[in-house]
């Protein structure tokens, strides 16, 4: 009723609406465009902006214009709709549209497509992505429908408090999506649009709740320190508790990403979201027969066509059942066979990961399908969730002198490992020749590239292409990072594989875990020695190409400085006969601060893990004290609140204060019974017996006097009798205090001072504690000191209040908008 | 054939009519204040009421102490019960205890509005028209029956009620101080009877149901009233002139702001109610507040308490609000609307607010 009443905001303007239309559509314009620039690292450039602009303007226009002609507000909404329509169509369907701007069936067509572009670009692409029609088109949708749900929530509804979360629907999506978070300029843009919004309501339909009058002009004042001092707080102290807020203003996206490490159906994007995740849930731990530990495959990716690399599933001649595998090229009869058990754990990805190259995997559940030109394994109608597999697999063995022996042009390999786009950049091209000029055969030629793409040059970096605009896969990728020399394995590995092709060596780039560390455990495996356990996180992911030499298959190198291991064959120095040219070097790992890969096989990462161990012992220690203290004060809170407050309550400094002052208070000394009498109700909440709205003192006194809690008068049976009579007394006397007060005559000035009657009103007080706790057992009182209840039902009101204030707010919403739309139908009818 | 048409008009309380005081005494009457008395005597004399009252009707003392607090409030009291539970003895014993003039109308059919409020009869001797007062000129009216006798006459008793005066050829003569009308009226057996309409129960300030004694009361009352109508004992235990100073004192009872809001938050409860068709009138509020007063000051207190306005409440709201049907034909009773809405509604609408703040 109260909300029903108050909340409407007058309509604007009796005479006529004058500009409050026009500025409120203006500032919400202002709004939501600053809201939309935090959109920028969501889409390549700033072309989307335009479409974006010129939505948000014809649409807030439009709602202008019908406001000043004062319709209908469900009209003006309506109106608002098809003016999004409108300008929807004229944008992006024109040709197919009727008179440019009215939709007709062709429309739904290139709709449909759209909407199916955007669909691949949010499931296939990270930020930032292309700005294609159809996920712009998606973006102005939204813009235009927040702008429809300010206008609501600000002009007809009267709330424009609440358009505030127009806005922030805007800002979600930057702030999961890209990297670094929402970036300040959008959120400052957007909280200036919101200020704006609330002046425009404020200034031209000022609302009848905010009564600017100084009646309450010090408890406002003081109100409104204590609720920004609070919200400063919390704003402080709520980011260290809740996951996503790591630095700045918003939340930052990587950490907010509920579903687990991996959900892409493209490995290629997620793997840069994945190394960026410093959370290490979804860790793959897995036990190997061989000497050193393995990388785990999920799946190639060979197609450099396109906007964006993604795995080729030749779904034509994929086959199911990895029982038994082979691949469909010849491999040498010389094989080191390994054993691998595998524990996907939480990982959640399409491809399994297995170690090269597998010939048979046992244990799987669900079905799986493999391809025979890559031994990529995929689920058909499972993921890698909580599956445990053994996985045989056989590599070639392979030492830098087989491999250089190799320098005939492969033959015996599909055409599509060698093809390239017509669309290779320059840089590329140059690149790949000036770095394999001096090599001879295939063999040097890839090491040449891999030691190029390791040489001092190049740094390793996870924010450099987010910051360069350049992270993701692509050949304009490739020749950004070429220029910049600055990215990670997916960069890396793609910029050997293609200059590989380059060169005339069939590749593909392979994705999947680096080795990972070992977590000290052995695990049994029937007919086995036990075997080592690796484990596998997030942080591992990676991606390496792999190049294919005649007669020996496909081959492993890591380009990508300061990950993974680097295999011998591609970094010991070859026998003698081999093309020693270009491998004196090869140990260097520049720019990085880790040790560099040894030659021999590299021992598990333990070494940072182990060098931190006494430095996280000290912080564990300190973040368990802090955490305990904390524990210890958040418990002793209510009760030290609850002291608190009956300190405050019982001080006779305040009655003076009030004495002392400029004397227009309503009664000197006045406040005294009062706040005893709170104190009273408080005191008896904590010990059970609650007071009731609609009882008066008395009652309330009675009824306390009657329950057992305050023990029964006059008992002269009991010991405590003379006690329990004590309570009885200072609780009536102190009702007839609060009643005199309260309903009584203003008093003259009073013989006794403020701080004698509060003294008085403290004792009565302690009458009455000291009574309850005689009288109640020890669980109520262990309850009324730790967990008071009087301040314990507070706080869950508070808590509560967010949910109860939108549970109000969505029902007079609806109450309003049903009533609106009678309002509505009962004119149409009248009309007719 | 005279008295029946005049009613039965009981002789022995009206003997000293003739002595009412004429218009002008009564205006000086009134021109000046009468004095405030302190507590102490406050206490005493309504003390000395009440026992007298007690001594008469046994276990009713709650029934008594309503029909003084109307009194004391200046207003008009509805008994309305049974046949024989006592109305009749309560009025006529609240009556007999203060020393004032009392008269009684027994209503029937035929009683004329010149029957209550007198009538001008021509002097032979003087040859001018001479107006003789009716029973209405008395402090304490007691109507018996009141929904026997026809509209008209009803009407004519609660102009008197309402403006504390008599109209009649053109001149208007005031009524003494205290005035207080006691009406019975009797529920069952309504054939043939003019029930009060509800704008006319509106001007009585409270309704009260005797009911029946309770056992030992019952005992007692077969004992003590066997022999001698325990009537003839009573003497008056204070004067008119004390209960105008009574009056007075209830007059200077504080109400504060708070109660003020709680009697309006109480009266805009009934109204919004969906169970009642009527809601209590501003009036009711004002006799609400009026009985509230006397209660308090019944209580030996000068300031009214939210307490004062719940205890007299179902009995000066009851009869004022009216059922919606459904309500009605569900069983409730228009006071147990009346203690479901006391029970709701918050006795202090800042409580909340004010223990948030402290």
């Amino acid at each position: 009723m109260q909300s029903r009443g108050q909340g409407r905001a007058p309509r604007p303007g009796k005479p006529g609406p004058g500009a409050y239309p026009w500025a409120m559509s203006a500032a919400i314009a202002v709004a939501v465009i600053g809201a939309s620039l935090s959109l920028n690292g969501v889409f390549r450039g700033w072309v989307w902006l335009v479409p974006a602009i010129t939505t948000v303007f014809i649409v807030g226009l439009t709602l202008a214009v019908l406001r000043a002609l004062r319709v209908h507000p469900v009209l003006t909404t309506l109106g608002g709709l098809l003016a999004l329509v409108f300008i929807l169509d004229f944008t992006f369907f024109r040709p197919e549209s009727i008179a440019g701007f009215i939709p007709s069936g062709a429309t739904l067509d290139t709709l449909g497509q759209f909407l199916k572009r955007a669909g691949e670009t949010m499931v296939s692409e990270t930020a930032p992505v292309s700005p294609n029609a159809g996920i712009v088109f998606v973006a102005c949708v939204s813009l235009g429908l927040v702008v429809v749900l300010i206008d609501a929530l600000a002009v007809p509804l009267g709330m424009p408090a609440t358009s505030g979360l127009g806005l922030l629907v805007v800002l979600v999506f930057p702030a999961t999506i890209k990297p670094q978070g929402g970036g300040l300029l959008g959120f400052l843009a957007a909280a200036v649009g919101f200020i704006l919004i609330l002046g425009c309501s404020q200034w031209f339909a000022p609302d009848s709740r905010l009564q600017t009058g100084n009646a309450h002009g010090t408890g406002q004042l003081k109100r409104s320190v204590v609720i920004g001092g609070v919200a400063l707080v919390l704003g402080l102290l709520l980011p260290l508790a809740v996951p996503g807020f790591e630095r700045g203003t918003f939340p930052v996206g990587s950490r907010l990403n509920p579903w687990g490490v991996s959900n892409g159906l493209n490995p290629m994007i997620t793997l840069g979201n994945s190394l960026r995740n410093p959370t290490s849930d979804g860790s793959i731990t897995y036990a190997t027969s061989s000497t050193a530990p393995v990388y785990l495959r999920s799946v190639t990716i060979d197609k450099f066509d396109g906007d964006t690399w993604a795995p080729d599933d030749r779904e034509a001649s994929r086959r199911i059942g990895p029982g038994r595998m082979a691949p469909d090229y010849a491999l040498p009869s010389e094989l080191v066979r390994q054993l691998t058990v595998v524990d996907t754990g939480q990982f959640t990805s399409p491809y399994l990961p297995v170690p090269y190259a597998p010939t048979a995997v046992n244990g799987l559940s669900g079905r799986w399908s493999w391809d025979p030109a890559t031994l990529s394994i995929r689920g058909e109608d499972t993921t890698t969730r909580n599956q445990q597999y053994t996985v045989y697999s056989a590599l070639p063995a392979l030492t830098s002198a087989t491999l250089s022996q190799d320098n005939a042009k492969p033959t015996s390999i599909s055409q599509d490992f060698i093809q390239l786009p017509s669309n290779v950049p320059d840089i590329v091209k140059n690149t790949a020749k000036t770095v394999t000029a001096g090599a001879n055969g295939n063999y040097a030629k890839a090491m040449a590239i891999q030691d190029y793409l390791r040489s001092s040059q190049f740094s390793y970096s996870l924010q450099a292409p987010v910051q360069g605009g350049y992270d993701g896969n692509g050949m304009s990728v490739l020749a950004d990072f070429l220029q910049q020399k600055s990215g990670y394995c997916v960069h890396f590995a793609s910029a050997m594989a293609v200059m590989a092709r380059l060169e005339g060596i069939p590749s593909r780039i392979a994705v999947g875990y680096a080795p990972g560390h070992a977590t000290g455990a052995t695990v049994a495996v029937a007919g086995q020695e036990p075997l080592a356990e690796y484990q596998v996180d997030a942080r591992d992911a990676h991606a390496w190409p792999e190049l294919y030499f005649e007669g020996v298959g496909w081959v492993a190198f890591e380009p990508t400085p300061s990950r993974g291991v680097v295999p011998p064959y591609a970094s010991e120095p070859v026998a003698p006969g081999g093309p020693s040219t270009n491998l004196h070097d090869e140990n260097l790992t520049p720019g990085s601060s880790t040790p560099p890969p040894s030659t021999t096989a590299v021992p598990p990462l333990a070494g940072p893990g182990a060098g931190s161990g006494t430095a996280t012992g000290y912080a564990t220690a300190l973040y368990v004290t802090a955490a305990a203290l904390l524990l210890a004060v958040l418990a002793a809170s209510p009760r030290l609140v609850r002291s608190g407050i009956r300190a405050r309550r019982l001080r006779p400094a305040r009655a003076k204060q009030i004495a002392s002052g400029d004397g227009a208070g309503p009664a000197p000394s006045g406040d005294g019974p009062v706040l005893a009498w709170a104190e009273l109700q408080d005191l008896a909440t904590d010990y059970g017996v609650p007071p009731v709205p609609s009882e008066t003192p008395r009652h309330f006194a009675a009824r306390l006097s009657n329950s057992a809690v305050l023990g029964t008068p006059r008992a002269a049976a009991s010991p405590s009798g003379a006690a329990d009579d004590a309570g009885q007394h200072a609780v009536a006397s102190l009702t007839g205090e609060f009643e005199r007060q309260r309903y009584g005559p203003p008093e003259g000035p009073q013989a006794d001072t403020a701080a004698e009657r509060a003294n008085a009103a403290a004792v009565r007080i302690a009458a009455v504690r000291a009574a309850f706790r005689r009288n109640a057992s020890w669980f109520a009182v262990f309850r009324a000191d730790w967990f008071p209840p009087s301040l314990m039902s507070r706080w869950f009101q508070l808590l509560w209040s967010p949910f109860r204030w939108l549970g109000g707010i969505s029902a007079a919403a609806a109450s309003r908008a049903a009533a609106s739309v009678q309002k509505l139908f009962g004119a149409l009818r009248w009309r007719r | 054939m005279d008295s029946k048409r005049h009613g039965t008009v009981d002789e022995q309380l009206l003997r000293d009519e003739a002595v009412v005081a004429l218009p002008t005494e009564r205006e000086s009457f009134n021109g000046h204040k009468p004095a405030v008395m302190d507590p102490e005597q406050f206490h005493a004399a309504s003390e000395k009421i009440l026992a007298a009252i007690n001594k008469v009707i046994d276990g009713k003392a709650e029934a008594a102490k309503l029909a003084l607090t109307v009194l004391l409030a200046q207003g008009h009291l509805l008994v309305e019960d049974v046949p024989g539970v006592g109305k009749t003895l309560l009025a006529k014993t609240l009556a007999r205890t203060i020393d004032c003039k009392v008269s009684r109308i027994q209503f029937t059919p035929d009683l004329l509005p010149s029957d209550v409020t007198g009538v001008s009869i021509y002097n032979q001797s003087s040859r001018q028209f001479e107006f003789r007062m009716g029973a209405v000129f008395a402090n304490i009216v007691i109507g018996d029956e009141i929904n026997r006798a026809s509209a008209k006459t009803q009407s004519a008793l609660l102009e008197c009620m309402e403006e504390h005066q008599v109209t009649v050829d053109g001149h208007s003569y005031q009524l003494g101080e205290p005035f207080m009308v006691v009406a019975t009226q009797n529920p069952i057996e309504m054939e043939g009877t003019y029930p009060l309409p509800e704008a006319q129960r509106d001007r009585f300030m409270a309704r009260i149901s005797m009911g029946y004694p309770d056992k030992l009361s019952e005992i007692e009352m077969l004992e003590t009233h066997q022999a001698v109508s325990p009537l003839a004992k009573v003497t008056p235990v204070v004067t008119s002139a004390d209960v105008a100073a009574m009056i007075a004192t209830v007059q200077q009872v504080y109400v504060s702001q708070s109660v003020k809001e709680y009697t309006v938050a109480l009266g805009r409860a009934t109204r919004d109610s969906a169970r009642l068709r009527l809601g209590a009138s501003p009036r009711s509020l004002l006799q609400l507040l009026r009985a509230a007063k006397a209660t308090a000051a019944l209580d030996g207190r000068d300031f009214v308490l939210p307490d004062d306005v719940i205890s007299v409440a179902e009995s000066v709201l009851a009869h004022r609000i009216i059922l919606d049907r459904k309500a009605a034909s569900s069983g409730d009773t228009p006071q147990s609307i009346i203690r479901a809405i006391l029970a709701s509604l918050p006795v202090s609408q800042d409580a909340a607010a004010e223990r948030r703040s402290s």
